[in-house]
């Protein structure tokens, strides 16, 4: 089934261009499905929709941000290999060739009896089927010391935009011989290998502009992600800068001083010039207001990604607890697809084929030295179960790595494109 | 300086014209509104008629510079037609091995370049042949077969479906001769930027110059195409005729294919990652499968393939070759 295009743009445009929530009540008979959030799983799971179903699906998205600046590749904007620019992502397309209606607005809350999700500017959307991807919010007091009014002086930059853009600003300006210190989150969080791969990118930028500086990382976990990897690059490109205390070492019991910029790793203070803290991570806060979490997380059946707690809602991406998956931007516009297949198939009756998911994460660890892990999921009755996967090698030549840093940014452009068409 | 007040002229005509059209000129209602503009507007070109006096100086120099220029430039086209004439009619001898077992390399052109060793190009040819055929019988694969090669006009060959960019640059009139194509195979992506060509290019002279004279054997009128030349029959993994006979549904395909798509672009975008659209199914099917055993190197290929039954990759193959 193709979507003709042509036959989109004038409800596109239309719909673009109505205010917010008053218009969705006086809905024609379509199905309607609700997105909530406009990031690697909700604007995946909204142009699948809209494309796949061809006009026969009302699609929403509700999202508050107008530009989507990813996360994937924010660290190799600190690193000086990729511009602000490329990392935002406007959603008219998916207005303008798709027909999506989409809102810029907050979902403040679900009431899942009347089927509808209310927003921050007032009024309430309905939907026959809702997705959610909301990506993650902290767990407060994770990191004694730290909330999120200490964000300026500390800044997470784990979602994307303006925090990455801080960070970036923070590290540009350190004193020379100056100290970063990275809080590492507890697992499970965003992108496992993104806490190391923006090590080793603030590690690439300070040897350039900053060589006597020191990095610190205190990290609350025995192990993490490519960890082989990462530390023989960074023995091989920036020996002697970067030290991490583990858990054997106190890394797990951090406080920090917002107003004095120090940070104490198991009882001894560190003055620091940057202090970038990862706290611990939960679903998105609309996930526990609908009432869809169990712990910090949503817990959903990976053969349609619907909720294990109601029926008529699907979540994705990193809110999840989906099982084996890593919480990635692959990973979500993965589960997107079995989503929106699985909507399709409920509200019109398109043919619904068994899921399989798949993940890469590729990182890169100074110029031109890339590396990936990935593996290939499928669902069982108790979680999304990796079925095989792999890892890039210790000790691998240039040339692959360079290979493997060039097809990162393929998937780059691929990826996005996937989201915003 | 003679012309120029006639060059004046012309200028605040065109204005006007402009104004014209962009103001509703013949209609009434906007008359009174169109008179204050244009009256602004003229004192406005008045202001830059002297503007435009000193330009006219330098226009008029650089018109001078620009039919010097168009003179060498003919020139040299010429001296290239002539050297491509001379350097077309060795082929024949070429081809024919007896006669000519080693043939000296021929200077091409003015730009100094030279046809190579084509059996040495044979070799180098090796890392083409996944894609493009050539010889006896060749036809269009995941490339467009190569005979005839020199002389065509870019993005022309019928039954081919080429990248926008590379029939744009063909109606524009690139033409596939020794420079072209030197330039070309030494960075495809560099003379056609978004060609679906998913090679990094030759980037030794010598390979190069080599290969050139390889595909020139097949550019002569047909009777002369060497008869032996292998086309790439030889398939990297051998399939059953049933497994290559199933025909692949594309709704499947269209979900499977939902998966290759995070990485590979459907518009045949290929920076980094290849372009998968619109290759023959069987083609597809066999790269596939070769994936699939381990044939082919690629981590995430082979991980993706290792989980496609044979339907499924006839679907995916199915739903590609005709994507949009
Ligand atoms: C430094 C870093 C590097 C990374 N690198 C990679 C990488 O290389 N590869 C990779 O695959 N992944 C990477 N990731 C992970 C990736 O960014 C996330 O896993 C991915 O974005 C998750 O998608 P999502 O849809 O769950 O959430 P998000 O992409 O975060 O989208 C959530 C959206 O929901 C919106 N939203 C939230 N609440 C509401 C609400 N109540 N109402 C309306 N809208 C709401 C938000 O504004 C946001 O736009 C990286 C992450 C970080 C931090």
């Amino acid at each position: 089934m193709k979507l003709n295009r042509r036959a989109f743009v004038g409800t596109g445009i239309a719909a673009a261009t109505l205010s917010a929530p008053m218009v969705h009540a006086a809905s024609h008979g379509k199905p309607k499905v609700v997105v909530v959030g406009g990031g690697a799983g909700g604007a995946t799971a909204a142009r699948y929709i809209a494309k796949d179903s061809a006009g026969e699906i009302d699609v929403t998205l509700i999202e508050p941000t107008r530009s989507y600046y990813t996360c994937f590749f924010s660290n190799l904007y600190l690193g000086g290999f990729w511009d602000l620019e490329n990392l935002s992502h406007s959603y008219g397309k998916l207005a303008s060739d798709y027909g999506i209606n989409v809102v810029h607005d907050w979902a403040t809350g679900v009431d899942r009896d009347a089927k509808t999700v209310s927003l921050a500017g007032g009024g309430a959307v309905p939907y026959d089927r809702l997705i959610l991807s909301p990506g993650i919010d902290f767990v407060e007091g994770s990191v004694p010391g730290w909330d999120l009014s200490a964000q300026n002086a500390m800044p997470h930059a784990y979602k994307g935009g303006s925090q990455t853009e801080l960070l970036k600003t923070q590290i540009m300006a350190m004193p020379e011989g100056g100290t970063y210190v990275m809080v590492a989150p507890p697992n499970p969080y965003r992108c496992p290998p993104g806490p190391y791969e923006r090590i080793s990118m603030v590690a690439h930028q300070l040897k350039a502009n900053n060589p006597t500086a020191k990095i610190i990382i205190a990290d609350p976990k025995e192990k993490f992600s490519k960890q082989g990897l990462f530390e023989e690059g960074w023995q091989k490109h920036y020996p002697g800068m970067i030290t991490r205390i583990g858990p054997d070492f106190g890394g797990e019991n951090v406080t920090v001083d917002p107003a004095a910029m120090t940070v104490d790793i198991d009882g001894e203070v560190v003055k620091a010039d940057v202090v970038n803290v990862i706290p611990a991570q939960k679903a998105g806060l609309i996930c526990d207001a609908a009432g869809l979490t169990e712990g910090n997380w949503a817990p959903v059946d990976g053969h349609t990604m619907v909720s294990r707690l109601d029926e008529n809602i699907h979540i994705l991406g990193d809110a999840t607890n989906q099982g084996d998956m890593p919480k990635s931007g692959f990973s979500a516009n993965s589960q997107a697809k079995v989503a929106a297949m699985a909507v399709r198939g409920a509200l019109t009756g398109s043919r619904v084929f068994p899921a399989k998911f798949s993940n890469t994460c590729w990182s890169l660890i100074a110029t031109d030295d890339g590396v990936k892990v990935g593996a290939a999921y499928e669902p069982n009755d108790e979680k999304i179960a990796s079925v095989s996967s792999f890892v890039s090698q210790t000790g691998e030549d240039a040339a692959l790595r360079k290979a493997t840093y060039e097809e990162s940014i393929g998937w780059y452009e691929g990826i996005t494109a996937d989201m915003f068409g | 300086m003679a012309n120029t007040s006639g060059m004046f002229l012309s200028v605040i005509g065109g204005a006007a014209l402009v104004l014209g059209t962009a103001y509703g000129w013949t209609s009434r209602n906007y008359r009174a509104s169109e008179l204050d503009v244009l009256t602004d507007r003229l004192a406005q070109l008045e202001r830059s008629n002297a503007d435009l006096a000193a330009k006219a100086d330098e226009t008029s120099a650089l018109e001078a510079r620009l039919s010097e220029l168009e003179t060498e430039l003919a020139a040299a086209l010429q001296a290239a037609e002539d050297a491509k004439q001379a350097a077309m009619q060795p082929v024949a001898a070429v081809a024919d091995p007896v006669l000519q077992p080693e043939p000296d390399p021929v200077i091409a052109d003015a730009t100094g370049l030279e046809f190579g060793d084509p059996s040495r190009g044979e070799q180098v040819f090796a890392q083409c042949r996944s894609c493009h055929q050539i010889g006896q019988g060749a036809e269009d694969r995941i490339g467009p077969h190569l005979n005839g090669i020199f002389g065509r006009r870019a993005g022309v060959h019928d039954g081919f479906r080429y990248s926008d960019d590379m029939a744009m640059m063909g109606a524009d009139g690139l033409t596939w001769e020794i420079e072209t194509l030197n330039a070309y195979l030494e960075n495809p992506k560099a003379l056609v930027s978004r060609t679906r060509m998913n090679f990094a290019g030759l980037k030794d002279p010598q390979e190069r110059s080599d290969i050139l004279a390889y595909l020139r054997q097949f550019s002569a009128s047909p009777q002369n195409i060497p008869e032996a030349a292998p086309t790439a029959q030889a398939r990297e993994v051998e399939l059953s005729p049933e497994v290559l006979a199933i025909v692949g549904d594309t709704d499947y395909g269209e979900y499977l294919a939902s998966e290759c798509k995070t990485c590979h672009q459907q518009d045949g975008s290929d920076r980094g990652i290849p372009s998968i659209t619109h290759w023959p199914t069987e083609d597809f099917v066999v790269a596939m499968h070769a994936y699939k055993r381990q044939i082919r190197p690629h981590p995430v290929m082979q991980m993706m393939a290792a989980r496609l039954s044979d339907e499924e990759i006839a679907a995916l193959a199915a739903y590609f070759a005709e994507a949009e």
